[in-house]
């Protein structure tokens, strides 16, 4: 009988431990601040984006193949779960994501400790910015005119420069289309903006920068909430009627799948 | 009686032992976490078990799986072979106490859609288990005319001796891809076996509680479940051939991160079991598989294909 005293004991040890560690889970406080990388994972529907090298078809009977996707976000707003909101550093705030570049990951520095639990972003450049003129716009000038996302200063930014090439049933050769969308000039403001709950908190401390894996979905720029069908017109640039539809569209393609907690050096 | 049996052991909670000598004789023993060090999918592989023999013994796991690279519908499926040599033996303590122990030595490996291969190979997660036997055998069961029952509980820990590397958890394929958890697990089991004839019947439920690790990432508990029938038949003296048919489950909770939950972790598998053993004198030889019977591994993103298991153990 002694046995079995030993395993009893041996069975409450064990089970001291495990719930003194199970303890800790909450206890570590946030000091210090650290990057948030914000990754920008374009897809169609549940599949990943593929350019050029698969189609697909919406739910308007048109079957596309892209082969472009950039667009632009901004004015980053992240909000802890005191319901604090920090604001990106505004000159330093606009980024250009694109898909054929590979360049969809958006590094924001120096963001203070905290438990946060959402994102607010623009999709475009706000008219603040913009009628800071030229010389306002820094280097996102040279990087917007870099990756096509200018039509000419004056006309202003493209904020989604979305292309590819389709076939319907009225349009049965392949055929172009282009979908550009700015807020042309400051005459047309079609800058929106996206706040998005992170679903898992984002933790960020000195030791810790979370990367925040977003997808864009693509067929919403079109299929979304509004219907716009290419064989109407295969080249939305400067609508009014269109543009505001499709800034409306592309500002609801943004959700968040996980969050990565911990180093976050890669992902 | 069989049925009342397996209901009792289906209701305590604990883990392994490492069996012996006609290995599917009584109870039967996942040992899991040992074989792929990890949560998401802690390859274990069943092993039935004499409960009345001591042994040591080398067996060699093979696991195959097949992951998601990515979040999406069409992201590309990786295959990953998980290997594992391990060195295990069960030693009495006392007439009623047996320890277990078990030190696994992992090679896996994995290839991407662009076909770079990464491979991790190194010692395990180091397992040591204590059973305390509350019904055992009389020597001569095997031929005895009744029913024999026997009744093991036991705890034990695992111990991270395993490297655990957090990049291998960064992306959004498996998690699990580790040589060790990198946290000390603390395991409790249970196992009943009857044997009547040449017939037996085994159950097992195994529960692997583990902690967090050094990187504040916390794989998720695991349950394992087993149920075996086999028989004996007896070609001379000195051999004996046992087939087993048996199932198996897999329990997982979800994993966390610095107490956060990770999403696509966590899941169950159920396996049909097929095995057959081969004592010759003091040895015996082992071959045993697992195939899937359902899954939902990881929200789906994770398959297992198959496990196959190879052993042999000498008696002491």
């Amino acid at each position: 009988m002694k046995s079995i005293y030993k395993i009893l004991a041996l069975t409450l040890v064990l089970t001291v431990f495990v719930s003194c560690s199970s303890d800790d889970d909450t206890a570590t406080e946030l000091i210090g601040e650290n990057s948030v990388t914000l990754e920008f994972d374009n897809s169609v529907g549940s599949d990943d984006l593929l350019l050029a090298t698969s189609s697909y078809t919406n739910s308007q009977n048109e079957t596309l193949t892209i082969t472009r996707l950039n667009y632009i976000v901004s004015n980053f707003r992240l909000t802890n779960d005191q319901g604090e909101t920090f604001t990106y550093e505004k000159d330093d705030s606009y980024f250009v994501t694109s898909e054929e570049t590979g360049n969809t990951e958006v590094v924001l520095e120096n963001i203070p400790a905290g438990t946060y639990v959402s994102i607010t972003f623009g999709v475009g450049v706000d008219q603040e910015k913009y009628l800071q003129g030229a010389e306002g716009q820094g280097d996102f000038l040279t990087v917007a005119e870099e990756t096509n996302m200018m039509w000419s200063w004056q006309a202003g930014y493209k904020f989604l420069n979305f292309e590819g090439t389709f076939t319907s049933e009225t349009v049965t050769e392949t055929t172009d289309f282009k979908v550009h969308m700015g807020s042309h000039g400051s005459s047309l403001d079609n800058y929106k903006e996206v706040t998005l709950s992170l679903g898992t908190d984002a933790l960020v401390s000195d030791e810790m920068s979370p990367i925040v894996h977003l997808v864009a979905d693509a067929n919403a720029i079109l299929d979304g909430a509004h219907k716009l069908s290419l064989s109407e017109q295969s080249v939305i640039m400067v609508s009014e009627e269109k543009s505001p539809l499709v800034a409306l569209n592309t500002a609801s393609m943004f959700t968040v799948d996980h969050v990565h907690n911990g180093t976050g050096h890669s992902h | 009686m069989f049925l009342l049996g397996g209901l009792f052991s289906a209701k305590a909670n604990d883990l392994l032992e490492v069996e012996s000598d006609c290995i599917w004789k009584n109870t039967d023993f996942e040992y899991f976490c040992d074989t792929c060090g990890c949560g998401g999918n802690g390859g274990s592989m069943g092993f039935g078990t004499g409960l009345n023999n001591n042994f040591i013994g080398l067996r060699y796991i093979g696991q195959k799986y097949r992951s998601r690279d990515g979040i999406f519908d069409n992201s590309p499926w990786i295959n990953e072979n998980f290997n594992t040599v391990q060195a295990w033996g069960k030693f009495p303590v006392s007439k009623r106490v047996l320890l277990n122990a078990l030190l696994p030595y992992h090679f896996h490996n994995r290839t991407f859609a662009d076909n770079t291969e990464q491979r991790i190979e190194g010692v395990g997660d180091a397992t040591v288990l204590a059973y305390y036997l509350l019904l055992s055998q009389t020597p001569d069961s095997l031929v005895s005319i009744g029913a024999e029952h026997t009744l093991q509980i036991g705890g034990g820990v695992k111990v991270p001796t395993g490297s655990f590397d957090a990049a291998n958890i960064e992306g959004t394929v498996n998690p699990s891809f580790q040589l060790g958890t990198g946290s000390w697990d603390y395991l409790f089991a249970t196992n009943y076996g009857v044997v009547h004839r040449n017939w037996g019947l085994s159950a097992s439920v195994n529960y692997t509680l583990k902690t967090e690790n050094s990187t504040n990432y916390q794989f998720g508990n695991q349950w394992n479940l087993t149920l075996n029938t086999y028989k004996t038949y007896y070609v001379s003296n000195t051999i004996s051939l046992t087939p087993q048919v048996g199932l198996g489950s897999e329990i997982f909770s979800e994993n966390k991160e610095f107490g956060l939950k990770v999403s696509d972790t966590g899941g169950e598998v159920y396996f049909a079991r097929l095995g057959f053993e081969t004592n010759y004198k003091r040895y015996s030889f082992g071959i045993s598989s697992m195939l899937p019977i359902s899954q939902n591994l990881n929200n789906g993103k994770v398959e297992v294909k198959n496990r196959v298991s190879l052993y042999l153990n000498i008696n002491i």
